[in-house]
């Protein structure tokens, strides 16, 4: 490692901890080093803003029917005490917007919330799939699915109003595209949905229905296309 | 909550650069959580999956708003209010650098400094390539260094 190496990692990366060989005979990149982790400590100091503090009303009721208990999420003590206060708040806030009630979801909006919690789908990548966990996640019982639609990144079975979706990722002209295969999740005509960071569109297919998001720049037409002919239910 | 609030808050703060406009995605951001929470499948990945969802929601709010750029000499009360820090010179201007530098800079930054995340994890926050990450969080700190050595 020389000292152009050495630097361009360090201010990269501050905790890097590799090139012990050149920090220790180079006292150049010591002092650089000693400067980036001042440099570091102030952008840190300058980063962590003040809070605003938010206050927690008594809440109104919630419908049990909307309340996830502990049981049923499955999540640690710790986390779940974390992400229910968090959301102890969002019913607060929720309530607040909507003046006192939660509406029912639309598809639309279910399916891109689900997309928000999936970071990890929508990533740019080359590497296709295994075809033994497209098989896991695209089971013959529910689609058959051909090579057609195009490279896919991600292959995850997810739960969309309570049933196993495929959930697919092909790589677009602009980015990733999310597909979910809906066998059951019948909709009457095709629904579009676009100007909120997405374009997207759910397709009527038989007695289900696929969607397709992608960038809100991509062009779906070809996608489209591709995915219906590359898809066919099994029931 | 302090924990994944703050760091909520600070994240919209700093990719949207106002306060208010901050606070308003925040609470997008747990209306949408709340209303969606059930699909949370990995609790170990709940920071990651509020601040996705801050992240797109911060988006949403500017297509929406369809806000020009940023002019550091004409900020309203709101953003002029995200700079206001105590009487430490120094890190006032490290703020205003900070504040000045390009989003494609500034959100990874905020990401590692801020929010412990790994060039890895920056990279799949932002869809983007290790490499890439790596070159900006580079050229944020040069900026940043720059600024203050003037």
């Amino acid at each position: 490692m020389n000292c152009e190496q050495y630097r361009e990692a360090i201010a990269a990366e501050p905790s890097f901890d590799g090139g012990a060989g050149h920090l220790s005979e180079c006292s150049a990149c010591q002092a650089y080093r000693s400067e980036m982790l001042a440099l570091e400590q102030m952008i840190s100091r300058a980063l962590a803003l003040d809070v605003p503090e938010l206050e927690v009303p008594e809440l109104p009721h919630i419908e049990t029917d909307n309340v996830v208990t502990l049981s049923k999420r499955r999540v640690s003590p710790p986390a779940f005490l974390a992400i229910a206060a968090t959301v102890v708040l969002a019913a607060f806030v929720g309530f607040r917007m909507l003046g006192g009630g939660l509406e029912p979801q639309s598809l639309a909006d279910e399916l891109l919330a689900h997309i928000d919690h999936e970071p990890a789908a929508l990533r740019i990548s080359s590497v296709a799939v295994a075809d033994a966990r497209l098989e896991s996640v695209v089971p013959a019982d529910i689609a058959h699915l051909d090579h057609g639609a195009g490279l896919i990144t991600y292959a995850q079975s997810c739960k969309i109003r309570g049933r196993d979706v495929p959930h697919l990722v092909i790589q677009g002209e602009h980015g990733p595209v999310t597909i979910l295969l809906m066998p059951d999740e019948m909709v009457s005509a095709p629904q579009t949905i676009t100007g909120e960071s997405v374009n997207g569109v759910i397709l009527p297919v038989g007695d289900g229905s696929i969607a397709i998001f992608g960038e809100r720049e991509e062009s779906l037409d070809r996608i489209e296309r591709k995915v219906l002919d590359s898809v066919t239910w099994s029931t | 909550m302090g924990v994944y609030h703050q760091d909520m808050y600070r994240y919209a703060a700093w990719l949207s650069r106002d306060k208010a406009i901050a606070e308003d995605v925040v609470q997008e951001a747990l209306l949408r959580a709340w209303k969606s929470l059930d699909a949370l499948r990995d609790e170990t990945s709940s920071k990651q999956w509020l601040l996705t969802i801050v992240r797109r929601e911060n988006a949403r709010y500017f297509e929406r708003k369809r806000l020009e750029t940023v002019d550091i000499d004409n900020l309203t009360a709101s953003q002029s209010a995200l700079l206001a820090v105590e009487d430490d010179k120094e890190l006032d201007d490290m703020r205003q650098a900070v504040y000045e530098l390009e989003d494609d800079y500034r959100e990874p930054l905020v990401l590692q400094v801020l929010m412990g995340y790994s060039t890895n994890e920056i990279a799949e926050q932002m869809g983007l390539k290790q490499g890439a990450v790596l070159t900006r969080l580079h050229r944020a700190r040069a900026k940043l260094a720059e600024k203050m050595d003037r």
